[in-house]
């Protein structure tokens, strides 16, 4: 009798041993971030916010029974070597999925891997409208919100906090700086803003009051820049030694204020107004238990970048149980259209060109700290599908 | 006439005044620069580096209480030693190699690496910005300039005329003048050559440390804030004529008012290709520079 039972015993073990070994073959998600560089603070997000949903999803049993494993390969902010990196993980590495791209140059090299590979591509971070507009895959997805999107919501704020503004546009001399500045335009332009000029300044300028004479001249009510990082401190704190910034509204790009540079703004910053995807400030009891989450993790409050990543591991969740595989094809019919829930409320992907819709939030430097002062819907910010192929 | 007037007042003089507190920025760095070059032939590629340690110097010592006014004199003594230890314990290593320009030129291109990391390091990658130390502005002929700015070309033109003083009038800069024509005739007369160099070079970085403390207020501070001004310093010594005081002077006001009015008519971001142009052209023309080298002629 003991004999028998001590053989079923056995036999349950070995069952529950081989079941294991079935259910430990995880999930691969591949991140190719930037670890180092310029934009190491950007991956530090996307990786913290990914860890903790994954912690979280394979804590609560994983998706289908299957732990997800996260394989990290460093972009250094370089598409090109972010496209060895991609081509490596999905070789070599033989990942299911990809994200973690920053920069808009390494996520649209990395959707041509993931094509020539058949495999998908989700960026948490990148900004140009080209992504999923005139330069769309089919195997490239995006969660975060795009610079048409914010610009968007901003520009439908500008048009009921200042009906008809006047408004003076200041940008960074390169690519991004351009198009950011004409994005606005156009979403100025259509709600009714006059635009009274533009200068654009070179990247890292030390002295921005050789523009403040064309500024003076131009009589704007509202100044739209879209300069970044050390530039930002300086146009701003120079903007108030030389009093411009009296009886001015300041709107920006959402990289223009962040955390790495408010503190040296100082009260310069009071009042910059720009669109983003998502505040630390949202007041549901969604984004409010992710916070709590997010500290107590990494000990920092999760920006846009983070919580983004970390609404990715859900949807990519969501679209495998939906396909019930992990498959490309499958989960990228499952992703089109799909609608999940996330720390900023629910987000729904557009079949059409990848983009996800979402609430988008207008927020304001009040007391050195950001506060939501307005929101726009998902479907008033997105504006038309440009993408041709899907 | 009166068309003409207005734009003046309005757009070209306000300009002009503008264009003038960077060139006083320029010359402050551009200073040390030359006297470093014209007394030892040394390039100081680590220059800028050091303009940035004092920066970040007055930056540690004005966030213990220590006030603006007292950093200006002491982050130029702090920096003397600091000057005086790399002249004597690295650069004089390499000095008397054959090929002194290549040595010392890579020498001080590692030491400005290695300090801008230890920024890194020690201060974090973000920005700084120092608490401008006067506020608010004045009308000067019915132009608007922020009082710090004015200050700046007030003591900009002040210590102009204590460094062309202690050079040109005084008998220590009388012993610099020397070695710098000939060392071993200096020598040979009772110069203490040894100790001219380590003081010129410590003069020169005190110089850079005093240019960090006075234009943090305006420009910020950060890790790489030594690349900022250190190619118009450059261009300006080679421009001036390099190891000329005056040279610094006149080149430095002439580029950067060069700049400043150019950028009124076409894109500014032609305004820095166009003063290197003027520096490619003046090697090709006149290489020895607008001036002669400090001890000559």
């Amino acid at each position: 009798m003991t004999h028998t039972k001590t053989t079923i015993l056995a036999a349950l073990l070995s069952a529950t041993a081989l079941s294991g070994a079935y259910a430990a073959d995880p999930i691969k998600i591949g991140v190719v971030t930037p670890l180092s560089g310029t934009y190491a603070g950007i991956g530090q997000q996307v990786k913290w916010g990914l860890e903790l949903a994954t912690k979280e999803v394979n804590a609560a049993g994983g998706i289908m029974g299957r732990q997800i494993e996260l394989s990290y390969e460093d972009s250094e902010a370089n598409p090109s070597v972010a496209v060895q990196k991609a081509e490596k993980l999905f070789e070599v590495g033989k990942v299911d999925f990809l994200t973690g791209t920053v920069n808009s140059g390494a996520t649209l090299a990395v959707g041509q891997v993931a094509e020539r590979a058949n495999k998908l591509l989700a960026t948490t971070v990148s900004f140009a409208d080209s992504i999923t507009g005139d330069k769309c895959s089919p195997n490239v997805f995006r969660v975060n919100a795009k610079a048409g999107q914010q610009s968007t919501a901003l520009a439908a704020w500008l048009a009921k906090a200042h009906p008809k503004a006047k408004v003076f546009y200041l940008g960074p001399d390169y690519l991004m700086g351009r198009s950011t500045v004409a994005a606005f335009q156009e979403a100025a332009a259509k709600v009714g803003a006059t635009n009274l000029g533009e200068v654009f300044a070179p990247l890292d300028s030390k002295d921005y009051s050789q523009y403040f004479g064309q500024i003076r001249a131009a009589q704007p009510q509202v100044l739209y820049t879209s300069v970044a990082g050390n530039d930002t401190v300086r146009l701003f704190t120079q903007m108030q030694e030389f009093g411009l910034l009296k009886n001015l509204t300041v709107l920006g790009a959402s990289g223009t204020v962040t955390s790495q540079n408010i503190g040296a703004i100082g009260k310069a910053a009071e009042g910059f107004t720009t669109g983003v995807g998502y505040s630390a400030e949202i007041d549901t009891p969604a984004n409010k238990t992710f916070v709590a989450a997010f500290k107590a993790a990494t000990k920092a409050e999760p920006d846009l970048y983070g919580t983004d990543s970390y609404g990715l591991i859900y949807a990519y969740k969501a679209a495998v149980e939906k396909a019930k595989s992990t498959e490309t094809d499958k989960v990228r019919t499952a992703l089109r259209g799909l609608t999940w829930s996330t720390p900023q409320g629910d987000k729904t992907i557009r079949a059409g060109d990848h983009q996800a819709m979402q609430i988008m939030y207008v927020v304001q430097v009040t007391d050195g700290k950001f506060k939501i002062i307005g929101q726009v819907n998902g479907e008033e910010a997105i504006g038309p599908n440009t993408c041709t192929r899907h | 006439m009166s068309a003409t007037l207005e734009y003046f007042q309005y757009v070209l003089a306000p300009q002009m005044l503008i264009g003038l507190v960077l060139g006083v920025a320029v010359i402050l760095v551009a200073l040390g620069l030359t006297i470093i070059f014209g007394l030892l032939d040394v390039i100081n590629m680590s220059h800028g580096e050091f303009y940035a340690l004092g920066a970040f110097i007055a930056l540690a010592l004005g966030s213990i209480g220590l006030p603006f006014w007292l950093l200006l004199i002491l982050v130029p003594l702090v920096m003397l030693p600091v000057g005086y230890i790399v002249e004597r314990g690295l650069i004089q290593r390499v000095f008397h190699t054959g090929d002194r320009h290549v040595t010392t030129l890579l020498l001080t291109f590692g030491l400005g690496l290695v300090l801008e990391d230890t920024f890194r390091l020690v201060f974090g990658p973000n920005p700084y910005k120092p608490e401008t130390p006067i506020g608010g502005g004045v009308d000067v002929f019915g132009i608007f300039i922020p009082s710090y700015r004015l200050f700046l070309i007030v003591i900009g033109a002040v210590i102009i005329a204590a460094v062309a003083f202690v050079v040109y009038r005084t008998r220590l800069g009388a012993m610099v003048r020397a070695a710098a024509y000939d060392r071993h005739m200096a020598a040979s007369l009772g110069v203490p050559v040894q100790h001219v160099y380590a003081g010129a070079f410590a003069f020169g970085v005190a110089l850079a440390g005093l240019a960090g403390v006075l234009l943090a207020p305006i420009y910020t501070v950060f890790p790489t804030m030594g690349r900022d001004f250190i190619l118009m310093a450059f261009t300006v010594v080679i421009v001036g004529g390099m190891g000329s005081i005056a040279g610094v002077v006149v080149a430095g006001l002439l580029l950067t008012q060069i700049q400043a009015i150019v950028s009124l008519y076409i894109s500014p971001v032609w305004s820095d290709p166009i003063v290197f142009g003027i520096m490619v052209a003046m090697l090709m023309v006149r290489p020895q520079g607008l001036f002669n080298r400090l001890g000559h002629g």
